[in-house]
């Protein structure tokens, strides 16, 4: 399995998940569990670059993986969590991660302009502090900061 | 010295990557997993417990039971404690913890687990409060009442008779505010580690109070309460759930006294849900009465409250909405009667708000109809009536500063409240509701005194320390923010270590929004004091008076001089104090009495937040759903320290009550909880929630820390009834049972027809089912449960599948014939969830993904678009193939998250199995556990997700939406078998409820949409929630001719019978006609007399036909 650019060795069945591997053998524990059933959000990494569930992701099925712990300092990662800080977007952090993994996929495929659907696209993630307001605006802001220094 | 600024937590480079560590992720050497068994009964005596066979498992290190815990209760309430950490000789709850085992892993632990045997003789439940209530209702608990009646407080405040008789106009009505439940995001748990040889105990614990749990876990395993030491941890949500100890705290440190390893014991999500605390539901009966002039005269409140199985704070919550009951308003006397109930359930206990929200709901509905009755705008009432700075309530608060009318005259400007309100009963409204809280109310004696302290050491750096913690209000932020405001030392040498008890002063922790009431001030105490004695050394140094030495900026100086100056670190090191430290530890007792409950009389609080929220809504008449557009949201808190915790306090606490107002609620059946998943427990998503507009009302309170008060609770307690007014003011339906989901919206607003328009008698087939209908509340439905759910088939073992890849379509066939037990496996969606929950536990999975072919989506010359089984539902959006049928995408975009649609199939999701919340949660169903087993949805609760057509011995339905969808489009399956391959209509795919007619062995490879050739196809779907199952939804296609005439039409009914319904009459109604208003409104019923909808869910034919409604509109 290669996870965040690397090669990593790792004996799997078919009932391991790809959260648990992360988390127990790869020590990546960055990624939380929430739900274990694919509901919230909170396990959100990127397979293949794209957001999934990894509490329900099968980890023999899983071949590059990006967890948070490899998109914290991208761009578009550094980006949003700054802008998380900023706005509040986050109060007792627990579905963050989850939060940033997928709203930095959102990023790479770009920020929907219109509000309504950037919430549809984020409503997979559930967060039970902030109201959601301040996470909208972060990830509305931090599109607008990686826009302006993305050369053209 | 002010604070208000808006600063970067400081710790966002941690959160935002979830490098801190929660209880979860704290590693110890040799940690073993420890999980508990729990009661399956509402209420039982337990006989005997067995558990020899799980000890003798390998990797089993222990097994305890109430016998291996000293008899001690949870000290909860004081003389109310009523309940030991393991059920002893009876349990009183499904869910109750009876056993505790400690294994090796997870995997162990639950069979461990499985091999306890437990005698239990089942008693009676009571599991409603009208069942508790009466007359010879078994009894839960021998208390002094006689009865189920746990406590009961029956007072009058002021002069009630007076006040009716001063009454001009008067309102009344019965409220009803249903459990909700915290969902925490990081659920509840613990690890321990037992130091044998020293006799200490370490706990990381996911709390609010650490001090509370130091207190209580030594308390109830007879420890000296020095040897327990709490550690530090990241919690990851609090709101009230974690504000004592709960149920994990000492099952952990018993099983690692007992095993003498580190035991980590985390609830599951399931759990989570169905055996921590809830909000406690309120049923009340109020009358409120004015003036001509609309001067409050009177209220009389009757409040029969749920108390659950055990006293948590079911004593204090009634203490505390009699409180806020008495003293909202201005009012010449109130009287209360509150009893609170047992009954068979999982336990109430404290929640943000902490009966305010039960208390604004009543309050503030009728506020509106009395302004009503009397002419006047609900603005202009409240104004008269609110409280102002210094009144004294008849509840014995002392309010400081009361900046009520401030809040309503802001919330009036900022929503453009008077224009808004002239244009009622459009289906769009505006309504309002205020709310008060305490800011820190002395429930303990101790509860008014918070201690902190800082250090400032030689190089300059600063560190808190504080007894408290931070589930997320953001206080660890605010007391750097006071350290460095008074002391000057810089933003990023700050060091704040909360929780540990050994570490860190005593503080009782973050509830009754005392945070920044009392540990702020206390840490500014702290400050100042360290500030002082840092000044006196500069000014020894520089030969100044103190008065003259400026703190900043990591340095100390000279006004206006700020070179000249000295680091803080030098300064330090140089005064020759111990340790090259300056350390300064504070005590601050703030102004409040302790709380009395034989009158009812104090004041609890230093000081009094104000709030005045105004919901705009817009309802759908058609489905009942209710949106809600903007929410604006005034606060008097006194002075705001840091405005983006304001915020975020305020937004949160919003659409947690929103929540509330419009989906949250814990569903129960026979005292078990139905819906114990965030799939089935109706909270908000980011695009359910509306635009949160924050105002901050600013005076400084006297008593506050810097003039403020607090935050934490307050935002949700007005939300529910400023939600029913605007629905009020859109519709003119005055709903008063919380929440106001669709159903209860639309039965107001629609309510069912007569059950003849449902022609029974034409259908003979369906008697019989309409006999054991009628039988099941006649003994049959008690009969199955008690005797049929005995016979119930067995759970499948679980197994660890065997994964197959295979590259070709014929390789997976001939893997799949060739493994018995195996099962075909797309995204994992739903086959992985199904395992989790019993249902399905295929030994080897035939993985779909990995076959190239199946993975493909084309459309052929003719223009038949072919969707390979495996194709992802993410692919669908935005596809070119499919640009012939926006129906697909509309449809698509319904289903789920992004993220399980990136991950979910086609194929997977029409072959996903029935949503049912019963056969979902365990419950042991027809389905679940076969023939003797009842359907629980006959009898319960059928709202959303049962058939309201065909439904036969099982009320679900499928859930697919694409079903729906692919069948108006007449899509064809081509299944691929060891005999070969076959085509299948989509529309005859289905035998029963998430049931196909596919047999072992089958490969969905394609699914074949056929050429559009100028038809329009449209979907519609009623949903709870963003993403939720289809509650109902219609997918209609036609040949549209130029003049408008619809041709051949195909309506397709989703959600509404066990599979997806095609409603002849209504393509018959639309045959060959224009689509006007009448007959879409004819159409849109055609099918009502077919359908034969269950008690509880008849409204979803009103809904259905509303949605039918406006899918034929949108053919327009």
């Amino acid at each position: 399995m290669r996870v965040n650019g690397e090669d990593r060795e790792v004996a799997v069945d078919g009932a391991d998940r790809l959260l648990d591997v992360l988390r127990d053998r790869l020590g990546l524990r960055g990624s939380k569990r929430a739900c274990g059933m694919g509901e919230c959000g909170a396990c959100t990494v990127l397979v293949e670059g794209r957001p999934v569930m990894s509490c329900i992701t099968l980890a023999a099925r899983a071949r590059d993986v990006e967890t948070i712990e490899g998109v914290a300092e991208t761009p578009e990662g550094l980006a949003l969590r700054e802008a998380f800080a900023d706005a509040g977007a986050f109060q007792c952090g627990f579905c963050t991660p989850g939060q940033v993994v997928r709203g930095v996929a959102l990023m790479r495929a770009g920020v929907p302009d219109d509000e309504a659907e950037l919430r549809h696209e984020m409503s997979g993630n559930i967060c039970r502090c902030t109201g959601y307001t301040a996470i909208v605006a972060a990830l509305q802001s931090a599109a607008r900061q990686v826009e302006e220094v993305r050369p053209a | 010295v002010t604070l208000r600024k808006r600063t970067r937590n400081l710790e966002w480079r941690e959160r935002t990557t979830g490098a801190v560590t929660y209880v979860g992720d704290v590693q110890l050497p040799g940690m073993l997993v420890g999980k508990a068994l729990r009661s399956p009964h509402p209420h039982a005596e337990i006989r005997s417990i067995d558990v020899s066979a799980a000890e003798r498992l390998p990797g089993v290190h222990a097994v305890l039971t109430s016998a291996d815990l000293p008899e001690n209760k949870y000290p909860h309430e004081g003389a109310f404690a009523d309940r030991y950490p393991l059920a002893r000789d009876k349990v009183r709850f499904i869910g109750q913890e009876v056993a505790i085992v400690a294994a090796e892993d997870e995997r162990t632990a639950r069979a461990a687990l499985e091999a306890i045997r437990v005698d239990y003789h089942v008693l009676p439940a009571v599991t409603t409060v009208d069942e508790a209530m009466a007359q010879g209702a078994v009894r839960i608990h021998e208390r002094q009442s006689g009865s189920n009646l746990s406590m009961r407080i029956t007072r009058s405040y002021g002069d009630v008779d007076a006040g009716r008789a001063a009454t001009h106009a008067s309102a009344r009505a019965s409220f009803r505010f249903n459990r909700q439940t915290h969902v925490c995001m990081e659920t509840n748990g613990t690890v321990a580690s037992w130091h044998e040889e020293t006799g200490i105990l370490e706990l990381w614990t996911s709390t609010q109070s650490p001090y509370f749990v130091r207190k209580e876990v030594s308390a109830v395993l007879d420890l000296p309460r020095d040897s327990v030491i709490v550690r530090e941890t990241a919690v990851g949500g609090g709101f009230g759930a974690k504000s004592k100890i709960t149920d994990h705290e000492v099952l952990a440190a018993a099983l690692s006294m007992r095993t003498r390893r580190p035991v980590r014991l985390v609830l599951d999500r399931a759990e989570e849900f169905a055996t921590t605390k809830t909000r406690h539901d309120f049923r009340t009966d109020l009358e409120i009465g004015a003036t001509a002039d609309g001067l409050l005269t009177f209220r009389d409140a009757r409040m029969v409250i749920d108390n659950g199985a055990y006293n948590h704070s079911g004593v204090s919550v009634t203490g505390a909405s009699i409180g806020s009951m008495v003293s909202l308003y201005r009012t010449m006397g109130v009287a209360v009667d509150a009893q609170l109930i047992d009954t068979n359930k999982q336990p109430g206990g404290q929640f943000r708000g902490y009966g305010g929200p039960q208390v604004a709901l009543p309050v503030e509905v009728l506020m509106d109809e009395l302004a009503d009755k009397l002419g006047l705008d609900p603005i202009d009432l409240r104004i008269r009536n609110a409280h102002h700075d210094g009144d004294v309530t008849h509840a014995g608060y002392e309010l400081g500063t009361a900046n009520l009318v401030e809040c309503l005259e802001r919330v009036r400007e900022a929503t453009d409240w008077d224009t808004k309100r002239a244009a009622g009963g459009t289906g769009r409204g505006i309504g309002v509701a205020v709310a008060m809280h305490v800011s820190g109310a002395r429930t303990y004696p101790e509860a008014n005194e918070g201690n902190a302290s800082v250090a400032v050491d030689a190089l300059g750096r600063a560190t808190v320390r504080f007894g408290g913690s931070d589930a997320g209000t953001g206080q660890k932020q605010m007391l750097a923010d006071i350290v460095q405001a008074e002391t000057g030392v810089a933003a990023g040498m700050i060091e704040v270590l909360m929780m540990d008890t050994e570490r860190s002063p005593v503080d009782l922790g973050a509830f009754s929004s005392r945070g920044t009431m009392i540990s702020g001030h206390a840490t500014r105490a702290a400050a100042q004091e360290a500030a002082r004695r840092l000044r006196e050394l500069a000014a020894h140094k520089l030969g100044v008076e103190p008065e003259q030495v400026v703190l900043a900026e990591g340095r100390a100086h000279v006004d206006k001089e700020p070179d000249a100056g000295i680091t803080l670190g030098d300064l330090v090191a140089s005064a020759g104090l111990d340790d090259d430290t300056l350390e300064v530890t504070e005590t601050v007792t703030v102004k409040a009495e302790m709380v009395n409950y034989a009158t009812g009389v104090a004041n609890l609080s230093p000081a009094y937040s104000f709030t005045a929220h105004v919901a705009e809504v817009e309802v759908d008449q058609r489905t009942g759903k209710v949106t809600v557009l903007r929410y604006t949201a005034a606060h008097d808190s006194g002075t705001i320290l840091n405005p983006t915790s304001f915020d975020g306090q305020v937004a949160g606490g919003v659409l947690m009550g929103l929540g509330a107002a419009l989906g949250e609620e814990l569903v129960y059946e026979g005292g078990r909880l139905v819906n114990p998943s965030y799939l089935t427990y109706g909270l908000r998503r980011a695009a359910d929630a509306p635009e949160i507009v924050p105002i901050i009302v600013e005076r400084a309170d006297p008593e506050g820390p810097y003039g403020a008060k607090g935050i934490g609770e307050i935002g949700i307690d007005p939300v529910a009834p400023a939600i029913v007014n605007a629905v009020n003011h859109a519709v003119g339906v005055r709903i008063t049972e919380l929440p106001l989901t669709p159903d209860k919206v639309l039965t107001a607003l629609r309510p069912p027809p007569s059950r003849r328009a449902y022609h029974l008698w034409r259908r003979p087939s369906r008697w019989w089912i309409a006999l054991l209908r009628w039988s099941y509340p006649h003994g049959v439905h008690a009969v199955l449960h008690r005797v049929g759910t005995r016979f119930a088939r067995k759970a499948p073992p679980v197994v660890v599948p065997t994964l197959h890849t295979p590259e070709t379509v014929d390789e997976a066939v001939a893997t799949l014939a060739a493994t018995p037990g195996a099962a075909p496996l797309g995204g994992g969606t739903d086959l992985i969830p199904l395992g989790e929950q019993a249902l399905r536990r295929p030994t080897a999975f035939v993985d779909l993904m990995a076959v190239r072919q199946l993975r493909t989506l084309r459309r052929e010359p003719d223009g038949t678009v072919v969707i390979g089984g495996a194709v992802t539902l993410a692919e669908l959006l935005g596809s070119p193939e499919l640009a012939a049928f926006p129906a697909v995408e509309e449809a698509v975009r319904t289903i789920a998250s992004s993220q399980v649609r990136e991950m979910a199939t086609v194929a997977g999701n029409l072959c996903q199995e029935k949503r049912c919340w019963f056969y979902r949660s365990g419950f042991d169903c027809y389905k679940r556990g076969g023939a003797t087993c009842p359907c629980y949805a006959v009898t319960g609760d059928s709202r959303y997700q049962h058939a309201v057509i065909d439904g036969h011995r099982c009320q679900a339905v499928t859930p697919s939406d694409l079903a729906t969808v692919l069948t108006a489009l007449d899509a064809e399956l081509e299944i691929a078998s060891r005999s070969g391959s076959r085509r299948l209509p989509v529309a005859s795919l289905y035998s029963g409820p998430g049931e196909t007619v596919l047999r072992d062995g089958d490969v969905v490879v394609a699914v074949r949409v056929p050429p559009a050739r100028g038809r329009t196809t449209v979907f519609r779907k009623l949903q709870l929630w963003e993403g939720d199952f289809a509650v109902a939804s219609a997918a209609v296609s036609v040949h549209l001719a130029p003049d408008g005439t619809l041709g051949a039409p195909v309506v397709v009914l989703g959600a509404l019978a066990p599979t997806p319904y095609r409603a002849h009459r209504v393509e018959r109604a639309l045959e060959g006609r224009r689509l006007e208003d009448a007959v879409i409104a004819r159409a849109a019923r055609a099918w009502v007399p077919g359908a034969h909808p269950l008690e509880r869910n008849e409204w979803k034919v009103e809904a259905a036909c509303g949605l039918l409604e406006t899918t034929l509109e949108a053919l327009r």
